[in-house]
């Protein structure tokens, strides 16, 4: 059945088991994705997915169950087994619903247009040609993709609540493989965003370079150095650590921020705001996953954290209000905490000066293994780098297979200038972003030969 | 799960633009966790996954459209989407599927989803108290028993029919302890294509929990690993994770079928130390990473990939295979109907070797010992690899010294193999969950204690 036939079923299920307080949140998606290789069109995937989870509130605990079958046989499994599963948790806390009825911020984005499938498949190939003709060395494997993806978000509860959502994306893919006798390297890039505001070739020619520029690249010195961390590294840095700015991580102390509102944490250099709104992204909300409305607030003013993200139960156990940022995975997933796009601010040297600045280091623009080489709660990092030598103020010769190694929270209290271009980088769970301009960071270590 | 004459219809419509080969998954799974943090269970979650994903190939051309609508106006719908996509033509083949029985070699005692919660529940604070009171030093833990029922049937235009039964469970415990204002966290996650049993007869939880909380006590009192090239001596177990990430990742047809691995046309030639031969082997019965039949309908087979040192085999599946002009090796996996099959590992090793335990540590005059492996990642076209030191130490003239955290090792692949110098006796595997393309998937690692005569340390 289609999810509102699907809605009334459970409500009508919900009501005969006498439950007074509970949600139902779905989600869908439609995506389409072709991929070429070698001049032709080598895959073609389309997907349709979508599920719906139910969660109600008994004897004070919220219970939960999902899924993708919206059968008139699940509307009412689901909600047996939310109920069932609220009766065995031991938790103590008080659980919330959203009330209806609130006003929210409209997006600043228009839609992004959907491609047809033709112009899918011809901006592919084109992308083939183009890759080819940007240099000798690029060779087969060389992939480019075009993608387009369609969401529909809809939440709605006993207490009146009933909101939908969608957001529309396109985007264009290019990695470049290239070979130079038996080494080869590849690089990534990707665009989201309208295909009539794309500039194909300069995507594409910008994989091409990156992965060419890299080739011959020595081994860095072992050694002590400043580092600047291109923006979209940084912004994937950030990524990786941005559970501590969770409240509820904090409150179970599963973050280095616990406690730590209204203290400095950075250098005064640095602000992070966290943006639902932010322009560049094409996945604005207006309403989080509890259905609160959202909005742009900084976390980080001049160095000092001006506050945690919260949800709805996590607010009222420490007696404040939610942000807006409760989230979830996936719709089958528990609610939890996120940032929308977490963006450190812009600094004031163009990416020459932040070079000068920096005199003799290291600059990074690739990090790999953010799973494995970091610790989400220390801080600690030490990650499998790539970028170049920074000579006299220069960016000079290609450097890999180096670590760098440090703590995240010196990082952010070490960071001494900052680059006037902010870039947008990580993509993390749900619809999580990270923004960052390239930032330099006073002594951290590298590992090489 | 869908009847044979519905298939047949559907991979008829898929197949109706003149594809050669058309494939029909059906999947419906039961996901299901109990989660505990402050000592309290705070979740029990619980989903069904249920979809079709369809496949059509022709040539080197290929076309998938999944659906969550298994209604069979929804499955006709999903096959017709195919067919479009792969363009005009008329049908060239006929569908004829015929049941296959494969036979489970992985019996399952007690199905977690017919087991009472409140079993699950005390099998998980087992563990978890087990972690909260080791060390007074262990500030907090989080707990969580999964178990996963996932049931797929393949159908193909090759005529097979056929379904599976995947049962999974994993408790996993995670240990957070303080010392002196830092804080390191410690892991144990087993888990096996087994039910209930595996925490009633097998393993005990409370061992699992006190391995977490030991790891993370250790860990919080350990310095800084020294930053430099050393040999580096990695145990058993998990370990094998260098091999996963170093070596298999670029032997998969994913990356070899498209030139884009540094193993690309190496069949036959030594591209490891004689010291080492590497199996993939789907057919382990009950392991973590263990099938049946793989998600093409190709039953699993024992791969050894290479052979003192000669590469012998890559891990193929159908689509990649065309390119390759191979024959697909029971590697075709997929997290979900929603995923796009291709070629993935199952239950990966480096094979037990002649040197002993004692006389591998013993002939490091300065390097460290990785007890513990965390995870990794790898580029298979540059080979350039990194992984995590999950609890390391300190080799001085031979003797396992002092702790150290926040170790990684990087390198290239290709280099890595080479410097496998010395291969212990004691084969053991960890499980994984590996991520690619296709989706997250259980797989294991393994490997006896190795030595590497020099890798890249990261530390500070």
């Amino acid at each position: 059945m289609r999810f509102e036939e699907f809605k009334e079923a459970v409500t009508a299920a919900a009501k005969q088991r006498g439950l007074t307080d509970y949600e139902l949140y779905y989600s869908s998606s439609e995506s389409t994705e072709v991929e070429a290789f070698m001049h032709e069109i080598n895959s073609f995937s389309s997907s349709v997915e979508g599920g719906a989870c139910f969660r109600c509130i008994v004897d004070g605990k919220m219970g939960y169950a999902s899924t993708e079958d919206l059968s008139a046989e699940e509307a009412e499994g689901i909600v047996l087994r939310a109920a069932e599963n609220a009766a065995v948790l031991e938790t103590a806390e008080q659980e919330f619903l959203s009330e209806g009825g609130k006003t929210y911020q409209k997006v600043n984005t228009e839609p992004c247009p959907l491609p047809e499938t033709e112009e899918l498949v011809s901006r592919a190939l084109k992308g083939q040609d183009l890759l080819y003709a940007a240099d000798e060395l690029v060779t087969d494997g060389s992939a480019t993709s075009t993608v387009t993806m369609k969401e529909n978000l809809a939440i709605c509860n006993s207490r009146g609540l009933d909101l939908s959502h969608s957001v529309t994306g396109a985007g264009y893919i290019a990695v470049a493989v290239v070979k130079k006798g038996e080494e080869m390297n590849d690089s990534f890039e990707l665009k989201v965003g309208p295909f009539d505001k794309l500039d194909q070739e300069a995507l594409v020619n910008k994989a091409v370079h990156d992965a060419i520029s890299k080739l011959g690249a020595e081994v860095a010195p072992t050694g002590n150095y400043p580092v600047i961390f291109e923006g979209k590294t940084m912004a994937s840095l950030l990524m990786t650590f941005s559970g501590s700015f969770s409240a509820e991580n904090a409150r179970k102390g599963l973050s280095r921020l616990q406690g730590k509102e209204g203290e400095k944490i950075a250098s005064e250099n640095v602000t992070i705001l966290d943006d639902p709104f932010y322009p560049d992204n094409l996945l604005q909300m207006p309403f989080d996953a509890e259905g609160t409305p959202t909005y742009t607030k900084a976390v980080v003013d001049k160095g000092e954290l001006k506050t945690l993200l919260y949800n709805l139960k996590t607010a009222a156990a420490l007696g404040k209000e939610s942000t807006g940022n409760a989230s979830k995975r996936s719709y089958d997933a528990p609610v939890e905490i996120r940032p929308f796009t977490l963006a450190i601010q812009a600094g004031d040297l163009t990416e020459e000066e932040l070079l000068a600045k920096a005199g003799n280091g290291v600059y990074i623009d690739s990090l790999q293994g953010m799973h494995a080489g970091a610790n989400p709660i220390s801080g600690d990092f030490s990650l499998q780098s790539a970028g170049y030598l920074i000579e006299d103020g220069k960016k000079t010769r290609a450097v890999k297979a180096f670590t760098v190694a440090g703590n995240f929270f010196d990082v952010l209290k070490n960071i001494t200038a900052l680059s006037d271009e902010v870039k947008l980088g990580g993509f993390g769970a749900s619809i999580t972003s990270f923004a960052s301009p390239a930032v330099l960071v006073e002594g951290l270590s590298i590992a090489g030969k | 799960m869908l009847s044979r004459s519905l298939c047949e219809r559907v991979l008829g419509v898929a197949a109706s633009t003149g594809a050669d080969y058309a494939e029909l998954f059906a999947e419906k799974t039961f996901d299901r966790s109990v989660n505990m943090i402050d000592s309290k269970v705070h979740a029990v979650n619980d989903a069904v996954i249920a979809g079709v994903g369809i496949r059509v190939f022709k040539g080197l051309r290929s076309v998938a459209a999944s659906t969550v609508d298994t209604s069979e106006e929804g499955l006709l719908s999903c096959a017709k989407r195919a067919a479009d996509a792969l363009g005009e033509g008329k049908a060239e083949i006929e569908i004829v599927l015929r049941e296959r029985r494969f036979g489970d070699i992985h019996p399952i005692k007690i199905v977690p989803g017919s087991a009472p919660v409140g079993e699950k529940i005390a099998l998980l604070k087992a563990g978890y108290f087990a972690a909260r009171d080791y060390d007074p030093c262990i500030r907090q833990v989080t707990g969580t028993l999964l178990d996963i029922d996932h049931n797929i049937l393949v159908a193909n235009s090759e005529g097979v029919f056929a379904e599976d039964r995947q049962i999974r469970t994993r408790l996993n415990i995670t240990a957070v302890a303080e010392k002196d204002g830092e804080t390191q966290s410690g892991g144990c996650r087993p888990g096996a294509r087994k039910g209930l049993e595996l925490f009633t007869e097998e393993i005990d939880p409370a061992d699992v929990g006190r391995e977490a909380a030991r790891q993370a006590v250790v860990m919080a009192g350990a310095g800084y690993c020294p930053a430099g090239v050393m040999p580096v001596v990695i145990d058993n177990g998990f370990g094998g994770v260098i091999f996963h990430e170093a070596c298999g990742h670029s032997l998969e047809a994913s990356s070899v079928a498209y030139g884009t691995s540094q193993f690309c046309g190496k069949l036959g030639q030594q591209i490891a130390n004689e010291k080492v031969t590497a199996i993939d082997d789907g057919t382990i019965p009950n392991a973590w990473g263990s099938i049946n039949i793989d998600d093409e309908g190709t039953p699993s087979h024992r791969n050894v990939l290479i052979e003192k040192g000669i590469l012998k085999s890559y891990m193929v599946d159908k689509f990649g295979g065309r390119r390759m002009g191979m024959a697909p090796t029971g590697n075709a996996r997929r997290q979900s109907y929603s995923y796009v099959t291709t070629s993935r590992m199952t239950n990966t090793f480096i094979d037990a070797g002649e040197d002993e335990n004692e006389d591998i540590i013993a002939s490091v005059e300065y390097g460290l010992y990785a007890k513990e492996m965390g995870g990794g990642s790898v580029n298979p076209a540059t080979g350039g690899f990194n992984f995590a030191v999950n609890e390391g130490y300190i080799i001085r003239n031979g003797k396992i010294c002092e702790p150290v955290r926040g170790a990684s090792l990087v390198g290239t692949g290709s280099e890595i193999l080479m410097k496998i110098d010395m291969v212990g006796k004691k084969l053991e595997c960890g499980q994984g969950m590996c991520g690619s393309s296709s989706g997250s998937i259980p797989t294991n690692v393994g490997q006896p204690m190795i030595r590497v005569s020099s890798i890249t340390v990261g530390g500070r």
